[in-house]
């Protein structure tokens, strides 16, 4: 019998139980078709096919045959690649009509103002070409949103630029076109088709910008997608074989060999093994699993073989699921940006509201209907958000890629507003305080033995035993350079120790129970936290290791510099509140910010008690039982890969696992919002400063006005300073100590109001300089003796 | 108000609204009488064999 695959293929339009009947006909009639089963509700046909004789394209030809459209969407398990084509195809396109539109405006301008000898007869009609060309190709984005906008009677940013270029690029047109008519009508002869081209262009690149930062954002998450093998293993009938992991059912049953990683959801039938969960749990340690036990799909076998049957597969496996979560967060947006986008719904329609006041005031009072004209353009160009539409995506980027450096992941803009606004951190113990993993914290040799007979005779014993607890004791030995002797009749007893003949002698490691010796010395080495193992051979004490989860080497330090920041600082731990505050006071915490003896379902409302005691609470923790925790948080951050559930309630992730990574996200986050907001206020400010020039309110005192051409400069001049600004987030390094963070160098503190001061400066001699000088160059520089100069108009 | 006529879509059953399945140019005019359909399929299925569907022993199945 040939292999059947099958597929599910998304269909749209249906609407009755015929339509379901026409399409079942239609791919049924297929030749290689075995069954097709089309479901009205879900709308999915479900077709089993023999790929030797048909293929996917015959089937989806069947469908649109019958009059329905297939859903071009990802096939199950191809999320990850999908996702990552669609977005790079928008970035190209993106980059492409940003990079055109850019290059278009920079030509115009060289051919515009370089004094070439070109004449303007000449030149205007390939101005005119190229423009329309951007116009229309770069800018329909603008006309599309815009135009979404105006039909809920509402404007934003879209509308402004829309507005605002056509109007450039509109007169530009029609003087260039009706150049006598427009001479009639008083016109003046004024070009300004790359106003429009480079606002096109300037906007676009915010958003390629943005996008970009999106992208490297979900570049370790795309890591952990691929996690994924391609193919199973699966027992049919006695048989093995291998399939392709899309063609995984529910109920099969996968054998997984040594080192292979396990394709799906499942639980184990047969065998036993230990398996490394650490891309998901962040647990480092491998977890053994028996019959019964449940295994997770990415997460990678050891030793043993099993077999398992598949109960999640496809969309539905938990790698699936964080796929899924990640795709969402991704489409989220800073809310500083939608702040900016509730001021553009009042600032644009007064920005078109003042522009035409300022049209009619000068039509009524003005010298010429067409100074009435240049003012409103002015006044749209000025206005026009450019360096609004800059100053977030510019800054996420580069605040986002500096923290990626650091290997810390921001999640995005709100991930960055919420480790800004946070007043309190709490640092889950196990796995975000100490390693998480239990290592050898002190030998206790018996009289007359050596600490290295000691760890030898034991590390010897423990060789063949997978437990966590002897692991710290092989290492132990191992970081010391102690040779091993050989160690035969193994035994292990669950939860008691093992015992083994080494030198001819039966040693056993484990419990003082265990070991027939040693209580007193257990006793002792428990009550100061860590848990005892206790070695005997013969049955006379040899001694006793301590084993303990000891503290991160930088913790100390991190919870220093989290309370320079002015955070307070809390440890959460299940453990007793007496074990809990030894290790607290270590870590540099105080015993009164200890939450202790608290469940792992407990740890939630631990946290909301906080928030309902008013601080703006973060949280740090690695695994799948701090999830709720991280999720109940402002602000969570999740250690190492994290598990799952823990990935996805987190906002900001740290790989690798370094603790510093915190302050590094805490302090990058202050620093990148802070670039946002300065980058919004002075784009505001430019406008808000710029607009009554434009209206000409200065030219009545002073004669002073900002023909359309200056207005455009200085927009220009306001998004080169929104963006030089965010890119001095590049310099931006972490903290050494808390120190630091408490009293900043000098040459810092100059840095930031020195380039504030410097660039504000810049503008107005460049503004100014512009206002005195520029208005009747440029003129002479754009018109050609053929068509009346503006003065002459005026 | 606007005038919310109905028909029955003579393949399936269903009760179609007549405006809204000419705008979607699911009505078909077969013997000088127009009818309407719910979807694409209907429509085609109708324009295929009309009288298969006209027969007075054809029961449309939903």
């Amino acid at each position: 019998m040939p292999a059947l695959e099958i597929v599910q293929l998304p269909i749209e339009g249906m609407t009755c139980a015929s339509c379901v009947n026409r399409i079942e006909r239609f791919v049924n009639r297929v030749d290689g078709v075995s069954e097709a089963t089309v479901n009205l509700a879900t709308e999915r046909a479900r077709i089993a096919f023999d790929p030797s004789q048909t293929s996917l394209a015959v089937l989806k030809g069947a469908v649109r045959d019958a009059g329905y459209e297939v859903v071009e969407q990802a096939e199950e398990g191809h999320e990850a690649e999908d996702l990552d084509r669609s977005r790079a195809l928008e970035m190209d396109d993106l980059r492409r009509k940003w990079v055109v539109s850019l290059v278009i405006g920079l030509a115009m301008m060289a051919l515009m103002y370089l004094p070439l000898g070109l004449e303007r007869p000449l030149v205007a009609p390939v101005l005119l070409i190229a423009a329309t060309v951007v116009q229309a190709w770069a800018g329909a984005t603008f006309y599309r949103a815009g135009w979404r906008a105006a039909r809920h009677g509402s404007a934003n940013m879209n509308t402004l630029v829309a507005v605002g270029t056509s109007v450039a690029f509109g007169y530009s047109a029609f003087v260039t076109l009706w150049p006598s008519l427009a001479a009639d009508l008083g016109l003046p002869a004024q070009l300004y088709y790359e106003t429009a081209v480079i606002i096109v262009a300037l906007v676009l690149l915010g958003r390629w910008l943005e996008a970009r930062a999106k992208r490297q954002t979900g570049a370790a998450v795309r890591a952990l997608m691929e996690l994924q093998p391609p193919a199973a293993h699966v027992v049919r009938n006695g048989v093995e074989f291998d399939i392709p992991i899309e063609q995984v059912r529910v109920g099969d049953v996968l054998r997984v060999r040594p080192g292979d990683r396990v394709p799906v959801d499942g639980t184990i039938t047969e065998g036993r093994s230990a398996i490394d969960e650490s891309m998901l749990t962040g647990e480092s340690l491998p977890v053994d699993k028996a019959p019964g036990d449940e295994v997770i799909g990415a997460t990678i076998n050891s030793s043993g073989s099993f077999l398992f049957t598949a109960r999640r597969v496809g969309t539905d496996t938990a790698l699936a699921q964080i796929v899924r979560l990640v795709t969402d967060a991704q489409g989220s947006k800073a809310p500083v940006q939608r702040l900016a986008d509730r001021i553009a719904e009042v600032f644009v329609p007064i920005v078109l509201g003042v522009a035409a006041l300022t049209f009619l005031g000068w039509l009524v009072f003005g010298p010429s209907p067409a100074f009435a004209l240049t003012t409103a353009i002015s006044v749209l160009i000025i206005a026009c958000p450019c360096a609004l539409g800059l100053a977030t995506p510019t800054a996420i980027m580069v605040g986002t890629g500096k923290a990626a450096e650091h290997g810390v992941l921001i999640g995005g803009g709100e991930a960055l507003e919420a480790a800004r606004a946070i007043t309190a951190i709490v640092l889950d113990k196990t796995g975000t305080l100490t390693r998480g993993r239990p290592e050898v914290t002190h030998l206790y040799p018996a009289a007359g033995v050596t600490e290295t007979e000691l760890l030898r005779l034991a590390a010897a014993a423990e060789t063949g035993s997978e437990h966590p607890l002897a692991r710290a004791v092989l290492a132990h030995a191992h970081a010391r350079a102690i040779a091993l002797p050989a160690a035969t009749d193994f035994q292990a007893a669950a939860g008691a120790g093992v015992i083994a003949t080494v030198d001819g002698r039966r040693v056993a490691v484990g419990t003082a129970l265990h070991a027939g010796v040693g209580q007193e010395l257990a006793d002792e080495i428990a009550e100061g936290g860590a848990t005892p193992l206790v070695v005997s051979a013969e049955g006379a004490l040899i001694g006793a290791i301590s084993v303990a989860d000891t503290i991160r080497p930088e913790s100390n330090g991190v919870v220093e510099q989290l309370r320079a920041l002015g955070l307070e600082v809390w440890m959460l731990t299940g453990d007793r509140r007496r074990t809990a505050e030894a290790l607290a006071i270590r870590a540099g915490i105080p015993a009164d910010h200890v939450l202790a003896e608290v469940h792992p379902d407990g740890k939630a409302a631990a946290i909301r008690t906080l928030r309902e005691s008013g601080a703006t609470v973060a949280m740090v923790g690695d695994g799948i039982n701090d999830a709720p925790a991280l999720a109940e948080a402002a602000l969570g951050i999740a250690i190492g890969t994290g598990s799952d559930v823990a990935l996805a309630a987190s906002d900001i992730t740290l790989i690798g696992g370094d603790l510093r990574g915190i302050v590094t996200a805490i302090g990058l986050s202050r620093r990148t919002v802070g670039v946002i907001r300065q980058g919004l206020a002075w784009a505001f400010g430019y406008n808000v400063l710029l607009i009554p020039v434009a209206m000409g309110l200065l030219y009545l005192p002073f004669g002073i006005l900002l023909n359309p051409v200056i207005a455009a400069a200085a927009m220009a001049m306001s998004s080169v300073s929104v963006v030089s600004n965010a890119l001095r987030l590049r310099a931006f390094r972490p903290p050494a100590d808390a120190a630091e963070i408490l009293h900043p160098g000098l040459g810092a503190r100059v840095r930031d109001v020195g380039y504030l001061v410097a660039i504000g400066l810049l503008a107005v001699v460049i503004g100014g300089a512009a206002v005195v000088l520029a208005n009747p160059a440029h003129t002479d520089a754009t018109s050609s003796p053929s068509v009346q100069p503006m003065e002459e108009m005026q | 108000m606007t005038d919310s006529a109905t028909a029955l879509d003579p393949v399936c059953g269903m009760t179609v609204d007549t405006a809204e399945a000419s705008a979607k140019g699911l009505s078909a005019d077969h013997q000088g009488t127009a009818y309407y359909f719910c979807g694409r399929g209907c429509f085609l299925d109708f324009t295929e064999n009309p009288e298969r569907y006209l027969a007075a022993d054809y029961t449309p199945s939903m």
